[in-house]
């Protein structure tokens, strides 16, 4: 490890702890402080800089735009320090972006039944005088709640899309037992502030990817899926989309109006219901998601990439799946949630 | 994948091109590839469509679809690959209406299928490449031939700007559709293809003459203006990009809410119209060129509008709250005509805006030909008497490269009895200075956006005239920094006017080879630029 001090023009130190092999730009980003950048391949001069102690090794670049090189000119994302460095940035503090996760307020607006063990809540934001009222997130990422009353934090997908509203859904699973799940239960009523801290994690959809897509997801494991079909409705996008949704009975299965919404905003979405323990009239799959996923794959389609959510153990099985039916292991996304 | 075309193309010792899964624009590979068969049916539909012309019967739709097609293939516009997926599409059904209307079949693009699906698409991508034909007609020929397209396609952006102002010209639509055309038939003389990037820079003089009617017919005649370039207090918009006819929508729709609209990069020319400016709340500039975008949109506390070009990654931070209007795309971002802009509005209200006035500060911009003209008599009267020994031309794209503060040197060190006239983003790199005064007049005249070079050519035209000489004896050089394709648009008009020793960086383009670079400076009398100090000193004819 060497140890980076990033000096900016108007006297800001700053302090960054760097890895061999680490560029000096990667670096500073995992201590939360994002140098302006732009190319990342040592090709546009964005984030030149100079250093003026330490050595160093730099990856390729293009000679045009470092013509400071002997100098101790240096382009960020290809620098690699061999011993501490001190970097001169030509820019003020301020053009440093810190990327800090919001903490915020919400009103318990309405908690409705969805089905069989699971309720749809909607909160309302309250307005933050930085962030401003709107809900700010990437369909696929969660906010983390703190239980009421307590400081047990549970995570929880966002449902819906970004808006300016400040509107928040949740598709939550309620387990019996369960810290949120016992307040939600017994003690939430309309009105009520909760904390939530977020938005938070990297579960989102690779939007420049033209491959289909499949979606598998079981119990709370639907939630962040939905966002992420409700996103591809608002943009058309017209590539096949499959969503695999497992659950243990018929009861547990999503809302039929929610089903319908989806397939009303992606005419080409299929949706493949797979049960693990139906009843006598079931006419959809019968088994767990990781076999409705296989007899999906089998049918043969353009390499897909496929998007997964759900307990460790159902990942793991429907991840096992995917790989054995040849998908790459770049196009598998997944986003684990508590067993 | 394989582009040359901007200016921060990817070098290595063995030459210049992006060729890896990403440029360094942004741009993935599959969306290059896309890009190029669009240009390549552009040529198929340029056959029919020239022939068209010829035969005094030109499709207006056809004429309109090619602009806003090449427009979207110029640097930094559209990444998203699903659009071009699209437009591919559409630009079949638009050759076999053409095919239809001129009664026969032509060969060459202009018989090219596209394959129903993207596998398909990226398997045929190959003939469309930029690079196609090398070996058989060797580097300079290539070169060239990029010369003519990526001219093209800055002209095609400029023309497209004026369409939506509602001003074409059949000329323009003829002289687009002739070079589409013979780039189809895939040039092979040296000489001949030279021709055509020279009428291709005739053609975009015209361009910019309508252009420059399109926009003052519209909006007014540009007057010097003071804006601010520090925020005031409340709901804010910022619109970047280039073109003003979505400002005014942007404008239409924020007025009278309490919200302040706010120009970016290329927009700022913007407050000098007075149509423009008399909306109440188009309030002042904010940031710089297009490639601080990313800081400045992220610290920026209200929504983003990018308008017609200069669009780069959208980070997390702006991501739910940037919008693209016209050729502009990114995958996941929210595109808008003017009748969706109420979201843009809504999105205002929601978002913090400023929360204090920041103290004033100004700067003066709107020097077009009218108002430099009107002062004729002064200019002429300060040069007679040598007040003004020399005029600088310093202006065009702006960029990340460190190269780059040759200019901001450049602008610093010109001598105090010498005029500076800027114009494009490449501005931004000293126009906050303090240039003083010269013979009564504001030693740095701001002159507009990059297509504005047609008012500094009119008044380069009215001083040559009133001096009895020709442009090139008159006490003016110009510096010029490109970066994009309508800067290439630009620089053909320049050579096609025959004005010499034009100071061209921070680099020569990628898809110049050396015997092209020496075509330039020997027949035209390009100058690369060196240090800003000895090339001062070399225009104005005195020891460094």
């Amino acid at each position: 490890m060497t140890e980076i001090t990033l000096l900016t023009r108007d006297g800001v130190r700053l302090n960054v702890p760097c890895a061999p092999g680490q560029t000096v730009l990667a670096a500073a980003a995992a201590e939360n402080l994002h140098l302006p950048a732009m190319c990342g391949s040592g090709n546009c001069g964005q984030c030149h800089a100079h250093v003026s102690a330490g050595g160093y090794e730099m990856g390729a670049y293009s000679p045009v735009v470092l013509p400071d090189a002997a100098q101790g000119g240096v382009l960020l994302c290809r620098c690699m320090p061999h011993d501490d460095l001190v970097v001169e940035l030509p820019y003020d503090d301020a053009s440093i972006s810190r990327r800090a996760i919001p903490e915020r307020e919400a009103v318990i607006e309405s908690i409705t039944q969805a089905g069989a063990g699971a309720v749809m809540l909607a909160l309302q934001l309250r307005p933050d005088e930085t962030l401003g009222s709107g809900a700010d997130f990437i369909p696929g990422q969660y906010m983390e709640f703190t239980v009421p009353g307590t400081e047990i934090k549970r995570a929880y997908s966002l449902t819906n899309l970004p808006n300016w509203d400040g509107r928040l859904e949740f598709l939550m699973r309620l387990v019996p037992g369960g810290a949120f799940s016992t307040y939600l239960g017994t003690q939430a009523a309309l009105g009520d502030v909760l904390h939530l801290r977020g938005p938070m994690g990297h579960f989102k959809l690779d939007e420049a990817s033209p491959r289909p897509r499949v979606l598998v997801g079981g119990g709370c494991g639907a939630a962040p899926l939905v966002s992420l079909l409700r996103h591809m409705a608002e943009y058309q996008e017209w590539q096949p989309v499959y969503l695999v949704f497992g659950a243990n009975r018929e009861e547990e299965m999503l809302p039929q109006a929610l089903l319908d919404e989806l397939r009303a905003g992606l005419p080409q979405l299929r949706i493949i219901q797979a049960v693990w323990h139906p009843s006598q009239g079931w006419g959809g799959f019968s088994g767990t998601s990781a076999e409705a996923l296989d007899a999906l794959l089998a049918e043969g389609m353009e390499s897909p990439d496929v998007y997964l959510c759900g307990p460790p153990k159902m990942l793991n099985a429907v991840r096992a799946v995917a790989v054995a039916r040849g998908v790459p292991a770049e196009q598998i996304f997944a986003e684990q949630l508590a067993g | 994948m394989f582009c040359f075309q901007c200016e921060q193309t990817a070098r290595t010792d063995t030459g210049a091109g992006c060729a890896t899964a990403k440029g360094v624009c942004g741009k993935d590979e599959t969306t290059s590839d896309l890009q190029d068969l669009l240009i390549y049916q552009l040529k198929g539909i340029g056959q029919y469509a020239h022939l068209l012309h010829q035969q005094g019967r030109p499709d207006a739709a056809a004429d309109s679809f090619i602009l806003y097609a090449l427009f979207t293939t110029l640097t930094n516009v559209n990444f998203n690959r699903a659009r071009f997926q699209e437009m591919i599409a559409e630009a079949a059904r638009l050759r076999d209406r053409l095919q239809e209307a001129v009664g026969t079949r032509l060969a060459g693009p202009a018989a090219f299928q596209p394959a129903n699906d993207l596998t398909g698409l990226l398997a045929q991508a190959s003939i469309a490449s930029v690079r196609a034909g090398l070996d058989a007609a060797g580097a300079d020929v290539i070169g060239l031939r990029a010369l003519v397209l990526y001219g093209l396609k800055g002209v095609a952006a400029y023309a497209h700007h004026a369409e939506v102002l509602g001003q074409t010209r059949e000329a323009v639509g003829a002289g687009i559709a002739q070079a589409l055309s013979f780039l189809a038939s895939e040039p092979v003389d040296v000489e001949d293809i030279l021709e055509e990037a020279l009428a291709l820079g005739r053609l975009n003089f015209t361009v910019m003459e309508t252009l420059d009617a399109a926009n003052t017919g519209t909006y007014g005649t540009p007057a010097p203006t003071n804006v601010r370039i520090t925020p005031a207090a409340g709901k804010a918009v910022l619109v970047s990009g280039h073109d003003l006819r979505d400002l005014e929508a942007v404008l239409e729709a924020t007025k009278d809410m309490g919200i302040n609209v706010y120009t970016h990069g290329e927009l700022l020319p913007a407050h000098s119209y007075p149509k423009l400016h008399a909306y109440p709340h188009l309030a002042g500039n904010y940031g710089g060129a297009w490639q601080n975008q990313q800081q400045e949109f992220a610290a920026f506390p209200g929504p983003v509008v990018m308008t017609s070009n200069c669009l780069i990654e959208p980070l997390p931070a702006y991501r739910n709250r940037i919008f693209t209007m016209g050729p502009v795309g990114w995958p996941g971002i929210k595109h808008l005509g003017h009748g969706d802009l109420a979201i843009v509005a809504q999105a205002a209200k929601a978002l913090p805006g400023f929360a204090e006035t920041a103290p004033e500060k100004t700067i003066t911009i709107g020097f077009g030909r009218d108002a430099v003209l009107g002062a004729a008599e002064t200019v002429i009267g300060a040069v007679k008497s040598g007040a003004i020994k020399h005029f600088f031309l310093i202006g065009g794209c702006d960029g990340a490269a460190p190269g780059r503060n040759y200019y901001t040197e450049f602008a610093d060190a010109v001598p105090e009895d010498a005029m500076v006239l800027t114009l494009g983003c490449g501005k931004y790199r000293f126009n906050t200075h303090d240039f003083g005064t010269i013979g009564g007049l504001p030693r740095l005249l701001d002159l507009g956006q990059c297509n504005d070079t047609y008012s500094a050519l009119v008044i380069a035209q009215a001083l040559a005239g009133a001096f009895g000489c020709g442009v090139n004896e008159l006490p003016l050089s110009l510096v010029v920094s490109w970066f994009e394709q309508k800067a290439a648009a630009v620089f053909l008009t320049l050579l096609a006017l025959g004005v010499r020793n034009v100071r061209l960086g921070p680099t020569l383009p990628g898809f110049l080879t050396p015997a092209l670079v020496n075509v330039l400076v020997n027949r035209f009398g390009v100058l690369p630029v060196t240090e800003a100090k000895a090339d001062i000193a070399a225009a104005m004819g005195r020891a460094a």
